[in-house]
């Protein structure tokens, strides 16, 4: 290390804003990524007195992405009252999109490079992209490529009508043919998750998201959009008994034996969300509050495609070397925002930081990480209640834990978000 | 080396000529009267010098597949580039067994090392290991593929003549079947009605019992079935090392038909990789194998 080289400063979480998330064909249907990431920055912007700022970088990503959107975020960006000297860049890692957009802003404002920075992220299944087949798609290349009439017949002569059916984007893993649900069932029955506590905890998280509406948490957070002012997905009605009535949606080949329900597991959500962060001195210097530190993040990735970890497991491996770095253990946090892809996801995560062997044969640890205090898990709700636009979840989460943090005035929070392609991001935020 | 004959093949059969002179044969073997011919394996190897290996074709193969297209031959591509001049042993005239209808029961290869698609190849292929089977007259096509004088691939293939027998028809040895207990899906495989088709346009193997349900049905299946090296095609795509050589066999239990969804198990272990396959529907297994990484790669990874 050379004398020169800067120290490292803290990344100040500023605030957040997001769109309220609307389920799938539903109140967003008409709206695209762009509109909706514009829609969410626009609130930001308001909210922070932002306009005519050029800030350091603007950082977001969709999972489903239009090809026509490869500069979604500077679109975006160009679209709002930042000055148009803001750059911005896409970031693409499945439903760990905004997390890592995020953490690498943090990590450049750690470094000195920039001093504010805007992460977040955008997904709709209502206005996604639909390729064409293969077998189009290969002759409408090939016929691009044809000079004379004659070649230019015999690739359309490759025309056949069943390439007209179209090709929608799912959410199946590519290697494997199974859907995330199908996967996250494999995970959810080895670590005997029941049913039951599955209900429990979808229940819990639509009543924590309704209590936190209820005492206005979200009013700083939340900007209407569509006319739209709350998550469409929530439920504060709902039962256990509604919960127990419904049929399972994933596992089926398990038949008797299946439990994750479209109950129990997130819907196809429409949504964006933002994140300010920026150094100390910037805050101060234009006044903005300072809610949390963002301390560190970690990626974790695992092998689901051979059998030797389940899909969205990552985060458990993620978490065991960030609580390592940072010289903690995993009791040490006052809240802690576990991603609810599926309420099974969540149930086995904390089972094997629970399970010796687990965190000795597969973390690599002397001991199990151990239990968490329940209370402390996703206080406000998460994606089961409030809805799951992929790469949105990670600017939730993080606007929502750096607001709880402040409002306690001490503590910490631990992160946890699982992706496609048995992929993980995990960080700290700390109270300031 | 093999103390057989060589018969040098002049260009490489066509697939579709085979299966026709098969078909003919098959005819004749229902004539009344007719029966095997009960003599032993022809004590002959057909020998191709120089394997057409067509750019295009690999790219359609590893599409197919779902595999990565880069600069090596797929193992089981390199079967079916030999498979035209195995396929020549099965249809000589002093073949004793009729070839279609056959069953395919297994596969063992050991492909020694990476091998480039613009490699000069050669095949030698003959049929061994003539034996009774419980439920019929199993034997081996093994099949070796050069590059000058190095062998880098060699196949075994083992296949049944069901309901022929040389001798009188065994008594029933069946052995019961053990119930199949499913392992842990790692994958699904959705195998469209056109699979058999697919595969064929790409490897040339054209057998109607995988091309449509009809064709399948005048050869004794339900449905069209899923070629057996598509299957194993499929698995390789999945779990088979790059770069180095590896060997790898497939047992085959029950057909696939077409169409039909197809659970798949991958499982790491101290040497490679387990496979198996199972029907969604059916629960019955398909077909389980191995990929074992050759010693010296195992030792740098």
């Amino acid at each position: 290390m050379s004398d020169k080289s800067p120290a490292i400063r803290p990344a100040v979480i500023i605030g957040g804003n997001r769109i309220p998330f609307a389920r799938s064909n539903g109140a967003y249907s008409k709206a695209s990524n762009q509109d909706m990431l514009t829609a969410a920055l626009d609130g930001l912007i308001a909210r922070f007195g932002l306009q005519g700022q050029r800030i350091g970088a603007v950082a977001a990503g969709a999972v489903l992405k239009h090809s026509k959107d490869f500069n979604l975020v500077r679109e975006c960006v160009l679209g709002t009252s930042l000055s148009a000297h803001t750059p911005a860049y896409d970031v693409q890692m499945a439903c760990a999109t905004g997390m890592e957009a995020i953490g690498s802003l943090a990590n450049k404002i750690k470094l000195g490079q920039i001093d504010s920075g805007i992460g977040g992220g955008v997904d709709t299944t209502s206005d996604a992209p639909i390729a064409v087949s293969e077998g189009l798609r290969e002759m409408l290349m090939e016929l691009n490529r044809a000079r004379s009439t004659g070649a230019k017949l015999k690739a359309l002569s490759k025309f056949r009508p069943r390439d007209l059916a179209p090709n929608a984007p799912g959410t199946g893993e590519p290697r494997t043919g199974l859907s995330m649900g199908d996967h996250q069932a494999i995970t959810t029955k080895a670590w005997n998750i029941t049913r039951e506590a599955q209900d429990e905890l979808a229940l819990a998280s639509h009543k924590n998201l309704a209590a936190a509406y209820e005492r206005n948490f979200f009013d700083d957070l939340i900007t209407p959009f569509a006319g739209v002012a709350q998550d469409t997905n929530m439920r504060a009605d709902s039962t256990l008994e509604k919960l127990a009535s419904l049929k399972p949606a994933f596992g089926k080949n398990l038949g008797a034996e299946a439990t994750m329900t479209a109950g129990n597991s997130t819907p196809l959500t429409d949504g964006a969300s933002t994140v300010l962060l920026g150094s100390e001195e910037y805050a101060r210097a234009n006044d903005l509050p300072m809610l949390a530190n963002f301390v560190d993040f970690e990626a974790a990735a695992v092998d689901f495609v051979h059998g030797a970890e389940g899909l969205l497991m990552a985060p458990t491996h993620a978490v065991a070397r960030i609580l390592e770095r940072n010289n903690l253990t995993l009791q040490d946090f006052d809240f802690y925002e576990i991603h609810e892809a599926f309420a099974g996801t969540v149930l086995s995560t904390l089972a094997a930081w629970e399970d010796a062997d687990f965190c000795k044969n597969k973390l690599g640890l002397d001991a199990a990480l151990g239990s968490i205090d329940r209370t402390k898990l996703n206080v406000n709700g998460s994606s089961l209640a409030a809805g799951h636009p992929f790469a949105a979840t990670g600017g939730r989460i993080v606007a929502t834990l750096a607001k709880m943090l402040h409002e306690k005035g001490s503590g910490r929070g631990l992160v946890s978000v699982c992706a496609a392609g048995g992929q993980g991001v995990v960080a700290i935020v700390e109270a300031r | 080396m093999s103390p057989r004959p060589t018969e040098v093949l002049g260009v490489a059969p066509s697939l579709g000529s085979l299966y026709a002179k098969a078909a003919g044969a098959r005819v004749r073997a229902m004539l009344p009267g007719s029966k095997p011919d009960g003599g032993g394996l022809p004590m002959v190897e057909h020998h191709l010098e120089a394997l057409d290996i067509d750019a295009a074709h690999l790219v359609a193969y590893q599409r197919l597949m779902g595999d990565t297209v880069r600069d090596e031959l797929p193992s089981v591509f390199v079967h079916g580039l030999a498979f035209p001049v195995a396929m020549s042993v099965l249809v000589r005239k002093d073949f004793p067994l009729p070839l279609l209808g056959m069953v395919h029961l297994a596969n063992k290869v050991k492909h020694l090392r990476p091998i480039s698609p613009r490699a000069t190849l050669s095949v030698t292929a003959y049929a061994t290991g003539l034996r009774e089977h419980r439920a019929g007259t199993a034997l081996d096509v093994v099949a070796e593929v050069r590059e000058g004088k190095e062998l880098v691939w060699r196949g075994v293939s083992t296949y049944l003549a069901r309901g022929v027998w040389q001798g009188p028809k065994p008594g029933s040895t069946a052995e019961p079947r053990a119930a199949f207990a499913a392992p842990v899906r790692t994958a699904s495989w959705k195998l469209a009605a056109d699979t058999g088709r697919a595969y064929a346009a790409v490897m040339g193997d054209y057998n109607p019992i995988h091309l449509w349900a009809a064709s399948a049905k005048a050869l004794g299946m339900k449905r069209a079935i899923a070629h057996g090296m598509y299957l194993a095609g499929r698995a390789l795509a999945g779990a088979a090392p790059h770069g180095d050589g590896y060997d790898w066999d497939i047992e085959f239990a029950t057909p696939v038909l077409l169409p039909s969804t197809v659970e798949v198990s991958f499982r790491d272990h101290a040497t490679g990789t387990a496979f198996s396959g199972w029907g969604a529907r059916s629960n019955k297994p398909h077909f389980s194998g191995n990929i074992t990484v050759n010693d010296e790669a195992g030792a740098q990874g």
